[in-house]
């Protein structure tokens, strides 16, 4: 009885939107585009890019049956305020999100990842 | 006849009237209007049309207000999402809301989308004032019935 509940459990886990394996596919993503970079008016077109692109071709490696959406944000320190929020109607039994922060000397960068079942 | 009686002069200051107030007024006109308008049009003019009513509403008039853009951005968020789910059309909604100070820093923002073209879409609004920007996304995903 236990063992059946573990094992329901594991299956529903690995199927479901998985928050740690999406948080480090992201971090890993920023970090190869940005890295200690600081903010390039001319080159920070690419980086939001780049970022999605593969957030988005990492995840669609999982094979899970999942439809997603990925934003990204990059600022420059400067000292403004800025604020986001996002709201989401859905099946909360299987959808799931993921946001990172991230910053380094320079720039503040926070990409979201939204995972809709199928 | 009739004393006029002539009190203090006040003048009417738009201004001064707080947000709630005109938050909840141009709610309930805009939710008038969009009803009707709605029904006649395809799902991303009023994906369009929500999302700028409802933050002309919340921020409308006001200054970038380190302790209030909190509230800001939950209100835009839930009223655009209420607004959205009320048309009763299949979808599941997304809505992102961000507001920046404008302060000469600068700001880049995109999205990447892995979702079947012919039935999801998404759609953003800029919207900006004199001390900040804010800027919208509504993302629709069809719902298999």
């Amino acid at each position: 009885m236990l063992l059946e509940r573990e094992i329901t459990s594991w299956k529903r886990h690995k199927a479901g939107f998985v928050v740690e394996d999406v948080s480090t596919i992201i971090k890993e993503s920023v970090e190869a585009t940005i890295g200690g970079n600081a903010y390039q008016h001319n080159r920070v077109n690419q980086w939001t890019t780049s970022i999605v692109e593969q957030c988005l071709s990492q995840l669609s490696k999982l094979g899970k049956p999942f439809k997603y959406i990925i934003t990204c944000v990059i600022m420059q320190k400067n000292g403004a305020g800025m604020q986001t929020a996002s709201t989401c109607f859905w099946d909360n039994s299987t959808d799931g999100s993921c946001t990172v922060r991230w910053e380094n000397k320079f720039v503040y960068c926070i990409v979201s990842v939204f995972g809709l079942a199928i | 006849m009739e004393e006029f009686n002539s009190g203090e002069e006040v003048v009417f200051n738009p201004d001064e009237i707080s947000v709630s107030v005109k938050e909840v007024c141009s709610l309930i006109l805009g939710n008038i209007i969009i009803n009707i308008i709605l029904n006649a049009i395809g799902w991303m003019t009023s994906c369009l049309l929500i999302s700028s009513q409802c933050v002309e509403g919340v921020i409308g008039g006001t200054d970038y207000n380190q302790s209030k853009v909190n509230q800001w951005t939950a209100s835009i968020v839930e009223h655009s999402l209420t607004h959205l789910v009320k048309q009763g059309r299949p979808f599941k909604y997304i809505v992102n809301c961000t507001i920046m100070q404008k302060s000469g820093a600068g700001l880049h923002t995109a999205n990447s989308c892995y979702w079947d073209t012919a039935t999801d879409g998404s759609c953003t609004v800029r919207w900006e004032n004199r001390t900040m920007y804010c800027v919208v996304s509504v993302f629709a995903v069809a719902v298999a019935l």
